[in-house]
């Protein structure tokens, strides 16, 4: 019992995984585009829902939603969320709960029986790729016209080529995804700062910077390693991949699927083979074998990442917003509050320039294709392009209700209510704004316009947050290219020996395992391994794609 | 009650069997019934006539009510839903009919025969599979030997209670010790160094893989896999040790002439079921433990699948790999069982 | 009898073995009590070995302040009884049914049996399936669907063909039918293998979460082990947007040893009394001619 069901869970969630803005994918059985006949599926909608309107059906309606729990914040039904939301909408919302450890699985599991809810949010841009062949979900991108703050957040941030990026092979895309006006980086180097202003060293700005204060904090520490790192080098690897002018994803990150969008030669190429890519791998190379490094940064759990920085055993390491925190309560601890200083650093720029990579576009909303029955469809539609796209419906969610949990100052800024707390805004405060009122959680409050996501943050990650936005160039979307249904089998068994070479030998000549001398021969047996047919589908996928629009 | 004797006979010298001591009786029907089967020379008469259906049910209509319920469970919750495995050989689209949308035949099945790394992770699934069963599964046994020959109970229950606490710790805090313990500053590398000096990168190096993976999953299983063993060791009866000390037998002696004997049909069917479920090494455990670098031995069936992700077909797909395990094993323990019966004649069926 | 040297070197051996192996699976274990007392900067810093360090209990009262750990808590132990109860009874007679060499389609039950260990229908019939017979949302997608390990099934079939013959056949003589026999000779001298599978299954019902993650919508009956399997998600996903709530970085630096005291607690209690089956003997005597 217990593998089959490990690996069941496991097939869940391997379809649940987040996927590549290129999305393979199939083609549905019917190409038709079944926009049918609104007028009978428009029962409480509004009639003239325009951006901007506030949306409330003209008769109550309900319906059902995958919720995922968090256990930070655990659903109540009193929460203040779901009345508002009834008062406001007219809307009643039937969520079923499902514990966020498992979301991914049973999602895939209620749309495989046929069981799913309408409403599923949470959906990854590319995890909804699986159920698209079988027509279970909806191909929104033919009902967007009925949802007007949708369109037009998209068309004011400028994001149809992203959106462009979901498109199936059929050239509609099946998620409503969740939008940002800017990329939004989080992850990024912390250091000791302490160290550095006692030490003297710059904080770095290039990787070479960073190889060189790393050096400096060596010569004063000899027996230690002054950056040993988490996520299994993932996580830094992705920031610095861009920089170098490859892409990758290595460990627990992978983005993409290997391949990169060439601007000047119009093709894609596979990243891990190009001269950029033996650069990347030479630059931590030389950090490993300099002892600059910790070996295990690669393969070491978390736990014992954090143990060593934490300790004052390691003063560099990879971490995200919430990671600070975790990091400085265990410091407060071991080290003793007021004798350490830690903050992120802008990411460090490479040989290709400050350049990062990422998406404005997150997590999002699928909608069961059964919802075309239901007389409320277009209410239905309605309803969710006001909460998840509009401003207001976007401020609802995150922050509440206005006089009830938190105030709005005449020059726009927000204040929580001082008995509320969110994210150690108001640490006095005897109620949590999530758990307490159902605000700021995951299933609703996400993307936004910068200055909404920026208002409930603290003010040290609103100075990061501008300082990458100040320095950083995102780096240009790579075009859809969609695969067809027959080639998409094929691609998968090839991609996946492929990746798992490149994560090898990533890590082997990193360490030193493998001479970088090799690269060459490196490149020479990822052909083998049928680079060149993989490359030579996506680009296929991507010329016919062009054509056809 | 014929494999009893067999695996006696089998196991050594001695001609104490169960059946002999407990009571006079015993031995008598015993060598009456040997005299049933066989006429003057010695030469086995023929069985009495098969029975028919009928007369089974008049004579065991009891024995098959307490079949009825338990079958019932059977065809309901198993059976019913296997038919969803026809979706190995249809198209499945999650979202569309369960029993998948047209047929394919062997498609999914020559995908993975001609996937060269399915066959690399299946090797690697088979030897991780084999080490598991030839280390861990003597281990209970040894130990509950072990335990069995303390003569402080006390003590014997404080040890056997602790050795079972592992099997309770999550796959999670087990591959977190793991990797304390075979990190570069950890407790193994520490003492190395004060031998060899050297330390050794334990989860960076392929070769690694298989010995930490089976010694933990050898901590782990010891203490409760002996719990059956000690259950059995239960059943012995106390008199035939008696008889054997009278024989003036050793401790070692009586060991293996009455102890072992005793528990070896609990052994034989522990290990018929082991070697059915070889193929199932712990996904999640390996999941956590492996890295690219250890993908060469660590990469099993499993992990491979859970890897290549995201394709419309993955259903249809696993349940193909899913089907060509479930054959595998079946064969192992059918094969496994009819061996065990010619060479021991105990067996599971 | 006195012991020969060599009895006695082993013996000296032995004790030094078991010694050992005590301390390997008792110190990992105690580490983890440890750590589940230990405050987050001291587990963080991997100072924590035998003793809580900065000891608090902030995880505990954090998890069994929460009502909701005890609705879960409460729906494990039902399940958990309700199961192993359906699940002895099933195997029971259904082995010693097999057990009988003589009966006729034998083979065939046996058969029947040993199939389902290999092939299985996948999560997707299995679920339509409960959907279908209206038991999703109810304590009986929990307990039934795998009521049956026949692994146990063919361990206690193994048991009931090795008691002797004799003394079922006494129990015929004096009367008794076929559920007489099992009832009042086979289950009471069988106390040593009816003890180890109410064990096994107690905690295989205990420890199950996948049959609740399946067919349980509704958290008000979600067992304990989905509310901590849960908690070390929320604990260890890094949500950007979402913050740090106060405790949850010392949750998520404990709440995999505190799940695995608060799993294993209940399993330490019950063991003694199971133990006390392990008495030798129990077949002896228990026919008087």
């Amino acid at each position: 019992m217990r593998r089959k069901s490990l690996r069941m869970v496991a097939i869940g969630a391997a379809i649940g995984v987040a996927g590549a803005l290129s999305a393979c994918s199939t083609g549905p059985a019917t190409n038709s585009a079944s926009t049918t006949n609104l007028a009978s599926v428009s029962v409480g909608a509004m009639k003239n829902y325009t951006a901007g309107t506030p949306f409330k059906a003209t008769v109550p309606m309900s319906f059902s939603l995958l919720y995922s729990d968090h256990p930070n914040y655990p659903q109540k039904p009193s929460w203040l969320l779901w009345q508002q939301m009834t008062k406001l909408t007219n809307v009643k919302l039937n969520p079923t709960i499902v514990p966020m450890s498992d979301y991914a699985a049973k999602r895939s599991l209620l749309i495989g029986a046929g069981h799913a809810p309408m409403i599923i949010p949470k959906t990854y841009p590319g995890q909804e790729t699986p159920f698209v062949q079988s027509g279970a979900i909806l191909p929104v991108s033919d009902y967007v016209n009925l949802m007007p703050n949708y369109e037009q957040t998209v068309k004011e941030w400028g994001l149809q080529s992203e959106i462009d990026g979901l498109r199936q092979a059929d050239g509609k895309y099946y998620v409503l995804p969740g939008l940002h006006q800017q990329i939004w980086p989080d992850y990024t180097l912390v250091v000791r700062t302490d160290i550095f202003t006692k030490l003297g060293i710059a904080i770095p700005k290039t990787w070479n910077d960073l190889k060189t204060a790393l050096g400096r904090l060596k010569a004063a520490n000899p027996s230690t390693i002054p950056f040993s790192d988490r996520y299994m080098g993932g996580a830094t690897m992705n920031i610095a991949s861009p920089t170098y002018g490859t892409a990758m994803g290595e460990g627990l990150f992978h983005l993409g699927d290997g391949t990169m969008f060439n601007q000047a030669t119009n093709k894609f190429v596979y990243a891990a083979a190009q001269p950029q890519y033996e650069q990347l791998l030479a630059y931590f190379n030389s950090l490993v074998k300099g002892g600059l490094m910790d070996p295990e940064s690669f393969t070491q759990t978390d736990d014992q990442a954090i143990a060593k920085f934490t300790s004052g055993k390691s003063f560099v390491i990879s971490g995200n917003s919430q990671d600070v925190v975790t990091y400085r309560t265990s410091m407060d601890q071991t080290l003793g509050k007021g004798k350490y200083s830690i903050s992120k650093i802008t990411v460090p720029g490479g040989p290709a320039g400050n350049i990062i990579a990422g998406s404005r576009l997150e997590n999002g909303v699928m909608i069961n294709s059964q919802a075309l029955k239901s007389p409320n469809f277009v209410a239905m539609m309605q309803f969710i392009d006001w909460l998840y796209y509009s401003e207001a419906g976007k401020e609802f969610a995150k922050w509440g209700v206005l006089g009830t949990t938190y105030t709005k100052s005449a020059a726009g800024v927000r204040t929580l209510e001082p008995n509320i707390n969110f994210q150690g805004l108001n640490p006095q405060g005897t109620k949590d704004l999530r758990k307490d009122y159902g605000f700021s959680g995951g299933v609703f409050a996400y993307g936004g316009s910068t200055d909404l996501l920026q208002s409930m943050m603290s003010p040290e990650e609103i100075v990061f947050q501008k300082a990458m936005a100040a320095t950083k160039t995102p780096q240009p979307i790579a075009p859809p290219a969609p695969l067809s249904e027959a080639d998409q089998a094929q691609a998968t068994l090839l991609q996946t020996p492929l990746q798992d070479y490149v994560d090898q030998n990533t890590l082997q000549f990193i360490l030193g395992q493998r001479p970088l001398s090799q690269f060459g021969a490196f490149v020479t047996e990822l052909q083998g391994k049928g680079m060149t047919t993989y490359v030579d589908m996506k680009n296929k996928a991507y010329t016919t794609f062009k054509n056809k629009k | 009650m014929t494999d009893q004797r067999a695996a006696t006979r089998q196991a050594g010298k001695s001609t104490v069997t169960l059946q002999d001591a407990s009571l006079p009786s015993v031995r008598k029907s015993r060598s009456g019934r040997r005299a049933q089967n066989r006429d003057g020379s010695g030469n086995r008469k023929n069985k009495p006539a098969k029975q028919t259906w009928a007369g089974a049910f008049r004579k065991d209509w009891r024995l098959y009510t307490l079949l009825g319920a338990p079958t019932l469970y059977f065809i309901v919750f198993k059976y019913l839903p296997m038919a969803g495995n026809v979706i190995a050989f249809r198209h499945f689209t999650p979202g569309g009919s369960i029993f998948g949308e047209y047929w394919v035949g062997f498609q999914y099945i020559q995908m993975f025969i001609n996937d060269p790394t399915f066959w690399s992770v299946f090797k690697n699934t088979i030897i991780l599979g084999v080490l598991t069963l030839v280390f861990s599964f003597p281990m209970p046994i040894i130990f509950a030997l072990l335990l069995n020959e303390l003569r402080s109970k006390k003590f014997k229950k404080i040890v056997q209670s602790i050795s079972y606490l592992p099997h309770f710790m999550s796959v999670v805090i087990v591959v977190g010790m793991i990797f304390q313990l075979t990190s570069l500053q950890g407790t193994i590398n520490q003492l190395l160094g004060h031998f060899t000096g050297g330390a050794i990168d334990f989860m960076q190096q392929a070769a690694w893989f298989r010995p930490v993976y089976v010694s933990s999953d050898v901590w782990q299983t010891m203490g409760w896999g002996a719990i059956l063993y000690l259950a059995a060791l239960t059943t012995i009866d106390e008199s035939l040790y008696e008889a054997a000390r009278i024989d003036g037998a050793t401790r070692w002696q009586q060991t293996w002439h009455v102890t072992l004997p005793g528990i070896s049909p609990m052994i034989m069917t522990l290990l018929i079921l082991n070697i059915g479920s070889f193929m199932a090494v712990g996904f999640e455990k390996i999941l956590l433990l492996y890295n690219p670098l250890t993908y060469p031995t660590a990469d099993v069936i499993s992990t491979y699948l859970y890897r290549v992700g995201i394709e419309s077909n993955n259903f249809s797909y696993a349940t193909a790999i899913g089907l060509f395990e479930s054959v595998i094993g079946l064969t192992l323990v059918m094969s496994a069982n009819s061996i065990s019966r010619r060479l021991v004649g105990a067996s599971l069926w | 009898m006195k012991d020969s040297t060599g009895y006695k070197v082993f013996r000296v051996f032995n004790i030094t073995a078991l010694l050992m192996i005590v301390f390997v699976t008792f110190y990992p274990f105690l580490n983890m009590v440890a750590q589940s007392f230990s405050s987050e900067g001291n587990i963080n810093a991997g100072r924590v070995n035998l003793i809580p360090l900065g000891f608090n209990i902030e995880t505990y009262k954090i998890v069994m302040g929460d009502a909701l750990f005890w609705t879960s808590y409460k729906n494990t132990v039902i399940y958990t009884v309700v199961g192993t109860l359906i699940s002895m009874v099933l195997t029971t007679t259904f082995a010693y049914a097999i057990s009988k060499r003589h009966l006729k389609g034998r083979n065939f039950f046996i058969a029947i049996a040993v199939f389902t260990m290999f092939f299985n229908g996948g999560i997707i019939p299995n679920y339509v399936l409960i959907s279908s017979l209206g038991m999703r949302d109810t304590l009986w997608a929990i307990v039934v669907p795998n009521a049956i390990s026949v692994f146990n099934l063919l361990i206690m079939k193994s048991f009931f063909e090795n008691m002797p013959a004799e003394l079922e056949e006494a129990g015929a003589i004096d009367g008794l039918s076929t559920y007489g026999i099992l009832f009042r000779i086979v289950l009471p001298l069988s106390k040593a293998v009816l003890a180890t599978m109410v064990l096994f299954y107690a905690v295989i019902n205990w420890n199950a979460w996948f049959g609740a993650f399946l067919y349980l919508d509704k958290s008000s009956l979600f067992p304990v082990t989905i509310y901590l399997r849960n908690m070390i998600a929320g604990a260890s996903t890094a949500s950007s947007l979402g913050g740090n709530a106060e405790n949850v970085t010392q949750i998520a630096s404990n709440i995999k040893s505190v799940t695995m005291v608060l799993s294993v607690v209940p399993i330490l209690l019950i063991y003694p009394f199971v133990q006390k089956y392990f008495v030798s003997g129990v077949m002896l005597g228990s026919v008087k001619q």
